[in-house]
């Protein structure tokens, strides 16, 4: 994991990223014609993108706080966070062209980018280190 | 003597299945407030020693996942709850 | 022999499934609580080194991204529960 001193760089490579794993979902079920399941995954894509941004944000503006107003801020924040969520599965769920599960699995995506990056790093640098204790 | 038709039965284990379904994701308070030490403990170590924050960061990344893991137990026993009772 | 209206049953599933629903949003307490320890930890860090800003911008992104889904689980549980698909 390189470019962690930038947030900003951070941010695009894990975008980058998830944006590249989810091409397999989208094109895959739109070979299949199910196009609500692609309509519901890009859906929950788009908010979660925006989502990350939104968090970006409150993180930069909570480290100009002092320490109990940070947190209080932070925790308000997340509580509206969850309201959007809410608001979006609900969303999904009465539009008929929108398919929930998908539109769920598509707010989730992110995160296991994060958890499957970290998991290869892992294995990346235990090889790594494996080589040069043989050389 | 009171005795039960079939569907007063169904109706009650079926209930008492969502019920236990809506309790059952009490249980994703622990990993949330698990999560949130970790990343404010990963914080402070990162400002300690700013060298090692690659793998400060992989630990924490692979700690959070790892807490994650009762959050989804919880989360299947009440996909099964509702959907096979 | 007692037994239900068709009525009688549905009210009683629907009425046990919306308090299920409420009690499965309880879980969205979790992550809040412990993102706010992790930012209340970042702000003093960073008071501390403010060099290390950086990272430790990327150690809390990456932690909020992680935990906030427990509270999405009993959300998506909630909506199961409240729409009954």
């Amino acid at each position: 994991m390189k470019d962690i001193d930038n947030p900003h760089k951070v941010q695009k490579e894990i975008l980058k990223k998830t944006y590249l794993i989810s091409l397999l979902p989208i094109i895959s079920s739109l070979l299949a014609g199910e196009y609500d399941i692609t309509l519901g995954f890009v859906f929950g894509l788009v908010i979660a993108t925006l989502l990350l941004r939104l968090k970006y944000n409150n993180i930069i503006r909570a480290l100009s706080m002092e320490e109990e107003s940070a947190e209080k801020f932070i925790r308000n924040r997340y509580f509206l966070e969850y309201a959007l969520y809410f608001l979006v599965l609900i969303t999904a769920v009465r539009h008929a062209r929108l398919n929930f599960l998908a539109a769920a699995v598509g707010l989730f995506m992110i995160k296991f980018v994060v958890i499957s990056w970290s998991v290869i790093d892992l294995i990346k640098d235990t090889f790594q280190s494996k080589i040069d204790e043989y050389k | 003597m009171v005795e039960f038709s079939p569907e007063v039965i169904d109706t009650i284990i079926r209930a008492a299945a969502l019920l236990g379904a809506g309790f059952a994701m009490i249980a994703g308070i622990g990993p949330g407030i698990g999560q949130g030490y970790a990343a404010g403990k990963a914080v402070e170590s990162v400002a300690r020693d700013p060298e090692a924050r690659g793998n400060i960061i992989t630990t924490m990344l692979l700690g959070q996942a790892v807490a994650e893991s009762t959050g989804i137990y919880s989360l299947v026993i009440a996909i099964v709850l509702i959907f096979t009772i | 022999m007692i037994e239900f209206s068709p009525e009688v049953a549905s009210t009683v599933i629907t009425t046990v499934s919306y308090i299920a629903a409420g009690a499965a949003m309880i879980a969205g307490v979790g992550p809040g609580v412990g993102m706010g320890f992790a930012a209340g930890k970042a702000t003093s860090a960073v008071r501390r080194q403010p060099e290390a800003r950086g990272p430790i911008i990327t150690t809390m992104l990456l932690g909020q991204v992680i935990s906030a889904s427990t509270g999405i689980y009993s959300l998506v549980i909630a909506i199961f529960l409240i729409f009954g698909i």
